[in-house]
């Protein structure tokens, strides 16, 4: 069985020993690692669409996690269609797209459902707009159909703030078009007037290339140029100054020297101004599809939230939303599920994963009398819970209201390029006032005169590659934390990464995988390791419990064949039984044995911090026993390591017990580790760390991390946590691999290092022109060539940080 | 030689306009709003684009 056979024909991943569907191709007979991947290949190649296995291009084989569900609840699914025209949309999140062609399988596989007019996927968000006839077909039917063929669909609804920022984007790229058009009429008439000082250009001409160049600049510098001169207005009334006051300051300068240049017979910069506009312009508009991009990404990391719960009604049960929920109220909470509120088990026992609420690795287990907390999940029975709080006062409420309160204590970074402005605009003001006084005294230049001079010095000195500085570096820089599965919310998100000096960890799910492993095999005299595994998978072959999995996983890695077991019969916290081969095996804790009649099990003594061992008996002989642990993570070492080595201090801060944190802080050489704290301690020793000077890197998963998070100066969230953690993070992993923090870390030092240069550049070559304004022999070919060159440099310098990564940051 | 210039420069104008009007257009209708999708549809089968004849 070593020999692993080829990879499923639908999904790509390996198959599992003993699960094999065949079916015959055309061509040759394919495999299939379960029912729901046949299924899947069954309606795509009966619909004829068979190319998309053809055409795929998966950079990682496998399916998205609960793939294939088979029931929607309708009257859910109901409340998000909404009517379009004649017929009904619904939006849908189609999770599980990966490349072009699963674009084009979804929509036409949803196309050709009788009763759907229109069905349109949109590749960058995942997510999907189909519009159909309520009379012909169901929104659960379209539902059904995605997950047949093994994506993952849930409903959308945009909220409130993704529509302002739609609305904000479109006037954005209203703003820009605009100043585009005019900008590009505009260059033409500034050519004809460059061509004019080099060559002579009659009075009248020029005149008139003048009054249009006006023409055109006016809307740019008032229209499209408005939320600068607004935010300057908000600068100069808050006396702080920032980028956009530098910008306003030269744009209106040179608009109204222009102006009285046309006057007068002078010199225009009415390019100056209009090429600055429109230059910022797009500096936002790129700035803002980094944003974009990251949002979309995000959406589709954030699982369905339970939203809805079961709850009795006589006898009935009733599917009810947990906002409905009231104290007293029974509802019933099966395996796999979360629990939707806070309350207390009053029938039934199970086990408890509770790590995402508390950090604890292994699950707990909770039978009549128990309390059990929002959030964790039911793992093994079915259990009847009465709610002691309603949903807005549980725990995850709690959290989300210190996350509330960490967020707006978060003050806004003051950006590079503000920081740079700030101390340029007075340094330039004091220039030109120093220029008409010297003008106007020393060499006699007249009010007039001395007065224009003084405005050039700020119409040169306003770098129009201002507002590409920052957004060029940010686009490339994202764009290459993307790529390598790192997320980063927002440009600042690199700046503030760039400069951090703490690195504080979660234990649980961060540094450790949160689920256990097995990492021991101790054997009973006369038997062979290899039956043993097989005999314990055989028996764990239903469970849902993680030790079960990890028994699973470890014989399936190790080649070990284990048919399932029958008649399998689970004790919540004690362990498992059934039949294998005839014979009755029992797995669990030594006391589940002892009560079963087997005999010879050996004391646990004492184990090490963290570790669990479930022993394995056979017709009543025990057999040996599993050790099983909470593993670190292959890459936490490195990543601990490579922080250490930059010189960034490390903290290790735990809601589990203090032992198992200051062990694991010991093995991974992390100076302090801190345990049995609550959420909001995190938070607070987070808050006193930062009032000390620090700039605080917390890296978590659960939903007890969250305020820790939001609390930080960064917060980063590793993929496969709690949504609570991924929406409050600034930094979200993609895949739990921590050594994709380091690469993000060397990005954000390298686009920052980028930005720096890409401000020199862009003050650079206005600077020179400083003294040839003073002296009042500025001209507007000058002015022209500063424009130009700086803004080259600075795109030249970021498109660098594209290329770049591709050399120093693929990783094996 | 003046009007010539003047009048081409009204043209010009007017086309910019009319640009400008098609993109004003073109943003209202939402055809910026994926960018990613229509650089890849070109590739796919248009048996049931509208215009062609159906077999």
């Amino acid at each position: 069985m070593s020999a692993s056979p080829a990879p499923c024909f639908h999904c790509g991943a390996a198959i599992p020993a003993g699960v094999l569907v065949q079916e015959k191709g055309p061509d040759a007979v394919l495999s299939f690692c379960c029912r729901g991947c046949h299924g899947a290949y069954l309606l795509i190649s009966g619909a004829g669409l068979t190319d998309f296995y053809r055409r795929r291009d998966w950079q990682e084989p496998g399916l998205a996690a609960d793939s294939f569900q088979s029931s929607f609840n309708a009257p859910y699914l109901a409340r998000f269609v909404h009517p379009a025209g004649a017929a009904s949309a619904i939006d849908i999140i189609i999770e599980g797209i990966r490349c072009a062609s699963c674009v084009w399988l979804n929509e036409k596989i949803i196309g050709q459902l009788p009763g759907v007019q229109e069905a349109r996927v949109n590749y960058a968000t995942g997510r999907a707009r189909v519009v159909f006839d309520p009379e012909l077909v169901t929104p659960t039917a379209i539902f059904s159909r995605i997950a047949e063929i093994g994506y993952r669909a849930r409903p959308y609804t945009s909220s409130a703030a993704q529509e302002s920022a739609k609305r904000e984007q479109r006037d954005l790229l209203l703003r820009f078009g605009t100043a585009f058009f005019l900008t590009m009429q505009l260059m033409a008439y500034s050519f004809a007037l460059y061509a004019g000082y080099f060559q002579g250009i009659g009075a009248q001409i020029k005149g008139l290339l003048q009054v249009f160049s006006w023409l055109v600049t006016t809307p740019v510098v008032f229209y499209c140029g408005w939320p600068f001169l607004a935010g300057a207005w908000r600068a100069l009334a808050n006396r702080s100054p920032n980028m956009e006051l530098l910008i306003a300051i030269g744009a209106l300068s040179s608009y109204g020297y222009s102006i009285y240049g046309s006057l007068s017979g002078g010199e225009v910069y009415y390019e100056t101004a209009a090429m600055i506009v429109t230059l910022i312009l797009a500096g936002r508009l790129l700035e803002n599809a980094a944003k974009r991009r990251s949002a979309g990404s995000i959406e589709l990391l954030l699982g369905l939230c339970a939203g809805q719960a079961r709850r009795f009604s006589g006898d009935a049960l009733e599917t009810v939303d947990v906002a409905q929920l009231a104290v007293g109220d029974l509802i019933l909470v099966g395996p796999g599920e979360r629990f939707p509120t806070d309350g207390r088990v009053v029938e039934g026992s199970s086990d408890v994963d509770q790590s995402p609420a508390t950090g604890e690795a292994l699950p707990v287990v909770k039978g009549a009398g128990d309390e059990v907390i929002a959030g964790s999940s039911n793992l093994t029975g079915a259990l009847r819970v009465v709610c002691e709080k309603v949903a807005a006062d549980s725990f995850i409420a709690r959290v989300a209201r210190l996350v509330e309160e960490a967020q707006s204590r978060r003050a806004p970074i003051q950006r590079v390029a503000d920081r740079a402005s700030a101390g340029f605009v007075p340094a330039v003001l004091v220039l030109a006032l120093g220029t008409f006084c010297w003008q106007y005294a020393a060499v006699g230049g007249g009010f007039a005169g001395s007065l224009m001079s003084a405005l050039a010095v700020v119409v040169i000195a306003c770098p129009c590659a201002l507002g590409l500085a920052t957004p060029t570096a940010i686009l490339a820089g994202t764009g290459a934390a993307a790529a390598q599965g790192v997320i980063f919310k927002g440009g600042d998100i690199l700046e503030r990464l760039s400069r951090v000096n703490l690195a504080v960890f979660d234990k649980t799910g961060t540094l450790t995988c949160g689920l256990p492993e097995v990492t021991g095999v101790r054997v009973a005299t006369g038997v062979s390791a290899e039956t043993l595994l097989s005999l314990a998978a055989s028996v764990e072959s239903g469970s849902l419990h993680p030790i079960g999995k990890a028994i699973r996983d470890h014989a399936a890695g190790l080649g070990i064949p284990c048919p399932p077991g029958t008649e399998l019969r689970g004790v919540a916290g004690g362990g498992v039984t059934g039949l294998v081969a005839g014979e009755r095996v029992a797995v669990g804790s030594a006391r589940f044995l002892a009560e079963g009649g087997v005999t010879g099990v050996p004391d646990d003594g004492t184990l090490p911090e963290g570790e669990l061992v479930v022993f394995v008996a056979c017709s009543g002989s025990y057999q040996g026993a599993l050790v099983l642990k909470d593993r670190m993570r292959q890459d936490a070492p490195e990543l601990v390591e490579y922080f250490n080595r930059a010189g960034i201090g490390t903290l290790l801060l735990s809601g589990d017990r203090q032992a198992s944190a200051g062990q694991a802080a010991g093995v991974l050489g992390i100076a302090t580790g801190m345990g049995d704290l609550s959420p909001a301690q995190k938070a607070d020793y987070l808050g006193e760390l930062r009032r000390c000077g620090a700039i605080v890197l917390m890296v978590g998963d659960g939903i007890n991390d969250a305020p820790a998070l939001s609390a930080a100066d960064i917060g980063c969230a590793v993929a496969g946590g709690t949504d609570i953690a991924i929406e409050t993070s600034d930094l979200v992993l993609v895949r739990p691999d921590l050594a994709r923090l380091s690469d993000a870390h060397r990005i954000a030092r390298r686009t920052m290092g980028v930005v720096r240069q890409n401000l020199v550049w862009a003050f650079l070559y206005n600077i020179v022109g400083i003294p040839l304004a003073m002296t009042g022999r500025l001209t507007p070919i000058y002015a022209a060539a500063a424009m130009a060159l700086s803004s080259v440099c600075v795109v030249g310098n970021s498109l660098r940080l594209v290329r770049l990564r591709l050399v120093r940051y693929r990783r094996g | 030689m003046d009007s010539s210039l003047v009048i081409l420069i009204v043209l010009s104008l007017f086309l910019g306009c009319g640009c400008w009007l098609v993109f004003l257009w073109a943003v209202k209708k939402g055809e910026f709003d994926d960018i990613e999708r229509p650089k890849h549809r070109m590739l796919d089968d248009d048996d049931d684009k509208p215009g062609k004849s159906k077999n």
